[in-house]
């Protein structure tokens, strides 16, 4: 049977503790960091000195590491060569054949990647010690429609067995002489037979599901209470506003070494 | 407690009804099994006693169904769930898909009736206790067994306290073990809370042990309604396509074969059958 699908890694520590949505501040000011910072270091900066700390406080660098490498590493390799060898202009560094590397390529392809592994990583660090579930009943108890987050947050979890169904139609299709590889036109017709089944199986699980969440009063009036007590410290409120202060700060900082 | 009163109904767009002239009545505390081959009307009879019908599927719908003194058609759907609890064949279609532990999926319900904090701990800590599953409270319940999920999903209706639990095949994709977990944690329950349990269940040989009655059905009607030992030993039942226990077939043979002693009625469990076995040898 499938597990649940979230990368949300069970510790006790500081970080964990917070309430989601200090968590989540922190995380847009992260991303909002990492995007908005003029040049190819500043975003290595604040991985270096917000989100290792932060990864460290949660005690899940490691996973952190192990994750963002493995998204990030293609795009840097590709980022690389493509805008290393085919800048237009540029300072030439090192000829290789027919081929130059430009100073501008590198150094742009440099502030892609720090972007990009700031994105990755602030989503990583955010799903590593956020719980999904306690993430949407913040929002909830802050006026998100209750049909919304079920859907989110039942959407993702549901995608292991989405996907274990998937599996099982391919293998009963490909037993019943069903092409799957091959080339372009082959793989596009062995499309369909697996596709209907899927959909179509899918519909009716939908609908059941649909009458047992209804049988729990999902649709009942009234306000929603919360099982999961999720705590929040008492200087919270006032550390988010900082944050939103802090990014408010962040683009002026941000416009303002733009045009020095 | 359940009274269905010349209950006709058809699905939209479908040219014969599916229930015919049907009329049952379940005393409270009563562990009533409806029994029956495909296409006989099983789960769309489960239906209208939820209410589903007509609230969730459209179509024409005749006569009364009362669930204790609600009249179905005109309750709403979210009220008659704090009476009537309704568990389907399918356990991983009936887990909420967005809690994390058990604990927290069996008070998914309560949380959507607005129960405090306090209460709902309360009460969840008595249903796993209840149920038997108090060792999985902290597991994922999307990684259980399937007779794990399917009490999971049991004891997440029971949390809402129903008078009425009517379950839709609830062992159908269950191993032995785990329909023997639904059955026993289903016959608790009768006992302890004075709960009134509707079962359409296909595997005889459980409905003899634990029903104390059984309904059966055929093409939308009631054919024959009784004890489980009337009704499973039936023979003119057998060409309307229904089935009979493995115990009852033997001892059916054997009366044939005239080694079934003389009056006494075919067996329908194991523990019968040896009874009559050992009376065959003896005699």
């Amino acid at each position: 049977m499938s597990e649940a699908f979230s990368l949300y890694a069970d510790r006790d520590s500081f970080i964990h503790r917070l309430h989601p949505l200090t968590k989540l501040a922190l995380a847009g000011f992260a991303l909002l960091g990492g995007l908005a910072l003029p040049g190819p270091w500043l975003s290595f900066a604040l991985l270096a000195l917000v989100l290792v700390p932060l990864a460290l406080l949660g005690k899940v660098l490691r996973q952190l590491l192990n994750s963002a490498w493995r998204v990030a590493l293609p795009f840097a390799i590709s980022v690389f060569l493509i805008q290393g060898f085919l800048w237009s202009g540029g300072t030439p560094v090192l000829g290789v054949g027919p081929l130059t590397l430009k100073q501008e390529g590198l150094l742009f392809a440099t502030a892609s990647t720090g972007r990009i592994l700031t994105v990755v990583s602030t989503f990583l660090w955010f799903a590593l010690t956020t719980r999904p579930d306690t993430l949407m009943t913040s929002l909830v108890q802050r006026g998100l429609s209750s049909n919304l987050a079920y859907i989110i947050v039942a959407t993702i979890q549901i995608i292991p067995r989405f996907q274990q169904r998937a599996a099982t139609i391919l293998d009963a299709q490909r037993s019943r002489g069903l092409e799957t590889q091959g080339g372009l036109r082959q793989r596009v017709r062995g499309i369909l037979p697996l596709v209907v089944p899927l959909i179509l199986s899918s519909l009716v699980d939908v609908e059941e599901r649909a009458l047992a969440v209804e049988a729990r009063g999902f649709n009942h009036p009234g306000r929603k209470t919360s099982f999961i007590e999720i705590n929040e410290g008492r200087w919270e409120a006032s550390i988010r506003w900082g944050i939103i202060l802090g990014m408010i700060a962040l683009i002026g900082l941000s416009i303002w070494l733009r045009t020095i | 407690m359940i009274e269905i009163e010349k209950v006709t109904y058809s699905y939209p767009g479908t040219p014969g009804p599916a229930l015919k002239d049907i009329s049952l009545s379940v005393p409270e505390g009563q562990f009533c099994a409806i029994v029956g081959p495909n296409q006989a009307g099983k789960s769309t009879l489960a239906y209208a006693m939820a209410g589903y019908i007509p609230h969730f599927y459209q179509g024409r719908l005749q006569g009364e169904i009362t669930i204790a003194g609600q009249d179905v058609r005109s309750t709403p759907l979210h009220e008659l769930a704090l009476t009537v609890g309704l568990i389907f064949q399918n356990p991983f279609n009936q887990i909420s898909g967005t809690k994390f532990t058990v604990r927290e999926e069996i008070a998914f319900g309560l949380e959507n009736l607005g129960t405090p904090r306090g209460e709902m701990q309360k009460r969840v800590g008595e249903i796993m206790d209840l149920v038997g599953i108090t060792h999985l409270a902290d597991r994922s319940p999307l990684a259980l067994s399937g007779g794990q999920m399917q009490r999971v999903a049991i004891a997440s209706v029971l949390a809402m306290k129903p008078k009425v639990l009517i379950l839709d095949e609830p062992t159908s994709q269950l191993d032995p073990i785990g329909s023997r977990e639904v059955f026993s944690a289903i016959r608790a329950l009768i006992s302890d809370e004075r709960i009134t349990v509707v079962m359409i269940e296909h595997k005889l040989e459980w409905v003899a042990v634990f029903a104390d009655r059984v309904v059966a059905m055929a093409a939308g009607e009631v054919l024959a309604d009784g004890s489980p030992s009337e009704v499973l030993t039936d023979e003119s039942l057998l060409k309307h396509g229904l089935g009979e226990t493995r115990y009852t077939l033997a001892a059916r043979r054997a009366s044939q074969l005239g080694r079934w002693p003389r009056g006494r009625p075919l067996c329908v469990t194991l523990e019968e059958a040896v009874e009559g076995f050992k009376a065959a040898l003896r005699s």
